[in-house]
């Protein structure tokens, strides 16, 4: 099972893995550093050995002589115990004397070089080397000798085994071990310390939150560091919205109990009317009557159903591609019979070719029909469903009175009657507004030529 | 390379019944070495000695084979290797007596040594070896706890403590005092050197190895060495190349007095005869010291640790101690033939060899012969002519071949013998 993931451990890993990682490097560097330093210390014994030998050679029976001064062996085997080599070799590279046949060096003299260069004009040289499967460090002194009519030249090599440089550069690196496992120590002290107050805040919310009646849509007040009270600005402009939904929702079932109760107080009395008559006649004009009555009723009922359905935002219709111009032939023959009826011109403009979107059928139909409904209740005479391209656009086109500027936005509004006088529920609109907003499309309110008249079109520019 | 070379020169029964080893001269010229080994065999004995113990398997210890090389003689051996035995009877032990050369010549020729441990007096050599990288590290309790001037790397153990010494014959006492000391050796041979022409002794830097390493120590230790060496000449100290040879002629009075003898090997004489008398120096005396390596290559590597860490045991160096004249090292043990007992009466007196790179100096060839040049300068100082016809001059014929060819000289004198 995968474990969540946490801040706590997001954040501790970025702050400790570089941090590993850097104390890796220091690591590497410090050992560098303390290799470096005894090899330097531990030069100077070859250099002064070497100088120690390079003092006692002479030129004796025609050849270079040496009286071997046992310090200068001495001089390289520290505590350690160093295995010692020597060797004196002549100008041409002729082994002299010593107890290794040491290898030589080919760097040049470094003559302009000070730091390697004694007072005598010697050149040294220093190197590893691997002899005999020993490890050594080789030190190399080139000299001659400075005699009234001679300058022989001639080369003292010497070299000892690593035990006392790698003495001396464990306990250097011991001791900046100890200061990086002290720092490294630290660090992670403070960085833990460091994380759990940056994420306390966190906490803080978290519980306030938690605590809080789930009924309460107040906006919270907490004193935050800036990233997290961006959140809760956030937060709070959520709970205004939900405020004002809840408050929408109120109004709405106000509003629609109160459209409910009226026709239902209205059959009543109807029905109660008709009770204290014995006239089968007027019997009959009540019935027919309330039938009528109940009939608006059942819309009306439909339509805030419909109405509920489409506000629900977790209710995601299941979009499939269809086709608009036959949408719209469709709606056209369904409202036809009405229409004609009420002796309105009810028409279709659109391409023979489909038109496809993605869409919901009957959310589409219900938005037609309503949209041809109101035309035909508020005093059209020519009613034009019409299907353009680019974007695919469904539009209802009626001659009637138009709907003013100002009152565009609120016919949308469920029960807002813009134009009084028709016998409808206020729900039209409010209804294909909420199936637009469903398909992502955006719905527009304008007026026909020369300010007459109202185009409702659909526009769906959303995904297709 | 140039060091102590053990070289039998006495006849078998001469150096059993003394038990006295000597070192010997060394020279690395492969064919002076084929020189040496024609003399070696047409010596009428063999130079080398073999002892052997057969081991059994016990229940517990499967059977162990171990070779054991030394330059230490039979008789002084013996009872440390019948105790070993007897501790460790699953051992097949065999020790091989080899001169200080032979020792370590066949070390270093033999593809796979056959040896597991060598044991050498020859402290340059032995420390060259293990410079060398040929020895292999000792660990363990007993090795670590050894006191660190008696050991080397864990590669290099001395078991062994030996002075040198002087001895004396009684009538040196009677006539003119004993000397207790350098100073006081020098005082007796600048006061009577006439009178005691001839009947001084003394190594042969040139010719032993043993008298050339100490030589080395004691030119080290203090300028006036060459003032001594003056002195000696000038009484025209005889020049011997052995302990063996010294202590024969102090035994039968041809000398009176003999300087920087080994005394380990001095010790049985001395007490054997009532007319010697031993003097360790009190202002400075050497100690010798064995040395134990074990090869890298050794056959039988456990059971060369074994024999190892049993010298360095309590119980073996106890044997060392109380049944050898060769002189305990373990710091434990007290009481006569232990360093312990040396310190406690001599003190800072005692200047034990050092193991140290300055041994490697004393091999040095080019050093070798500028020491001795020196040596034999010194020494003619006071001497009318170089080539004395005086008895018991005992100065190679020609210096200049004395200094560089020792060993052919040392070589044709015995041969002669």
């Amino acid at each position: 099972m995968k474990r969540p993931d946490s801040l706590y451990r997001r954040l501790l890993i970025w702050l400790l893995v570089p941090l590993v990682g850097l104390g890796a490097l220091m690591l590497v560097q410090a050992y560098l550093d303390a290799r470096h330093t005894a090899d330097r210390a531990f030069d100077r014994l070859l250099e002064a050995a070497t100088l120690a030998i390079a003092d006692r050679v002479q030129w004796q029976d025609d050849q270079l002589w040496l009286d071997l001064p046992p310090a200068a062996l001495e001089m390289l085997a520290t505590d350690a115990e160093e295995r010692v080599f020597y060797a004196l070799y002549d100008g041409d590279g002729r082994f002299i004397t010593g107890n290794a046949r040491l290898p030589g060096d080919t760097r040049p003299d470094r003559v302009h070089d000070s730091v390697h260069e004694s007072a005598r004009g010697d050149t040294l040289l220093y190197r590893d080397i691997e002899w005999h499967s020993l490890t050594l460090r080789q030190g190399i002194r080139r000299s001659r000798l400075e005699d009234w009519s001679l300058q022989e030249r001639f080369e003292v090599r010497v070299a000892h085994t690593r035990e006392g440089r790698e003495a001396l550069t464990l306990s250097l690196l011991r001791t900046n071990l100890a200061y990086i496992g002290v720092m490294a120590a630290l660090a992670i002290a403070a960085l833990l310390l460091a994380v759990r107050s940056a994420l306390a805040p966190l906490t803080r919310l978290r519980r306030a939150i938690r605590a809080r009646d789930p009924r309460t849509l107040t906006p919270l007040e907490l004193t935050l560091p800036r990233e997290l009270a961006e959140l809760r600005e956030t937060l709070n402009d959520l709970l205004a919205r939900m405020r004002r939904v809840r408050a929408n929702q109120e109004r709405f079932i106000g509003d629609a109990s109160h459209q409910l109760r009226t026709p239902l107080a209205g059959l009543s009395t109807r029905a109660e009317l008709a009770l204290r008559q014995d006239d089968p006649a007027a019997w009959r004009s009540a019935l027919e009557a309330m039938q009528a009555t109940s009939d608006s009723t059942a819309r009306l009922a439909g339509q805030l159903l419909s109405l509920t359905r489409l506000d629900n935002p977790e209710a995601t219709p299941d979009l499939a591609p269809l086709d608009l111009n036959a949408l719209a032939r469709r709606a056209c023959r369904d409202a036809w019979a009405s229409c004609d009826r009420a002796n309105i011109d009810l028409g279709v403009e659109a391409e023979d070719t489909p038109l496809m979107i993605d869409g919901v059928a009957w959310q589409l139909e219900e938005a037609l029909s309503n949209l041809i409904d109101n035309a035909r209740r508020y005093g059209a005479h020519c009613i034009t469903v019409r299907v353009t391209d680019g974007p695919p656009t469904l539009a209802v086109e009626d001659d009637g009175p138009g709907i003013a500027k100002h009152q565009r936005l609120l016919v949308l509004r469920p029960f807002y009657r813009g134009r009084d006088g028709g016998e409808g529920s206020g729900l039209g609109l409010a209804i294909v507004d909420g199936i637009a907003r469903s398909h992502k499309a955006r719905l527009t309110l304008e007026p026909m030529a020369n300010d007459r008249g109202l185009s409702v079109a659909i526009h769906f520019t959303g995904d297709r | 390379m140039n060091g102590m070379l053990g070289r039998t020169r006495h006849r078998e029964a001469e150096r059993l019944a003394t038990g006295v080893r000597e070192w010997a001269r060394p020279r690395v010229f492969s064919a002076l070495w084929v020189a040496i080994c024609l003399v070696v065999s047409t010596l009428p004995v063999q130079a080398e000695q073999t002892l052997r113990f057969s081991g059994s398997a016990t229940p517990t210890e499967p059977l162990e084979q171990l070779t054991v090389h030394g330059a230490l003689d039979i008789p002084q051996i013996r009872p440390l290797l019948e105790d070993f035995h007897h501790r460790h009877p699953f051992v097949t032990l065999t020790y091989r007596n080899l001169t200080t050369l032979e020792l370590n010549q066949r070390f270093l020729a033999a593809e796979t040594p056959s040896a597991d441990v060598l044991i050498s007096s020859a402290m340059p050599w032995q420390y060259r070896l293990a410079n060398d990288g040929h020895g292999q590290t000792l660990n363990g309790p007993l090795a670590d706890t050894w006191p660190e001037w008696a050991r080397w790397r864990h590669e290099l153990f001395a078991v062994t403590f030996e002075p040198i010494v002087m001895v004396y014959r009684q009538e040196l006492e009677e006539d003119f005092g004993a000397p207790q000391s350098h100073d006081a050796l020098l005082n007796l041979l600048e006061q009577h050197g006439d009178a005691l022409r001839g009947r001084v002794v003394t190594y042969d830097p040139a010719k032993s190895g043993a008298g050339y390493s100490y030589a080395v120590e004691e030119a080290r230790l203090s300028p006036r060495y060459w003032e001594l060496v003056a002195a000696l000449g000038s009484a025209d100290a005889v020049l011997e190349e052995t302990t063996g040879a010294m202590l024969k002629g102090l035994e039968e009075g041809k000398y009176w007095l003999g300087y920087n003898l080994l005394g380990s090997y001095a010790r049985d004489v001395v007490d054997a005869d009532p007319a010697l008398k031993m003097v360790i120096p009190k202002d400075y005396a050497l100690v010798t010291q064995r040395l134990v390596l074990i090869p890298t290559r050794a056959p039988h590597p456990t059971a060369a640790k074994r024999f190892v860490n049993y010298l360095l045991s309590e119980h073996g160096q106890r044997v060392l101690a109380e049944r050898t004249a060769l002189g305990a090292v373990h710091p434990a043990l007290e009481g006569p033939g232990t360093a312990n007992d040396l310190k406690s009466r001599l003190g800072e007196a005692l200047r034990p060899i050092r193991l140290s790179p300055a041994l490697l100096a004393t091999l040095d060839d080019l050093k070798r012969r500028a020491l001795l040049t020196r040596w034999q300068r010194e020494f003619r100082r006071w001497q009318p002519s170089p080539s004395s016809g005086k008895p018991g001059a005992a100065l190679p014929t020609s210096q200049t071949t004395s200094a560089s060819r020792p060993d052919m000289t040392g070589e044709n004198t015995s041969a002669a013998r």
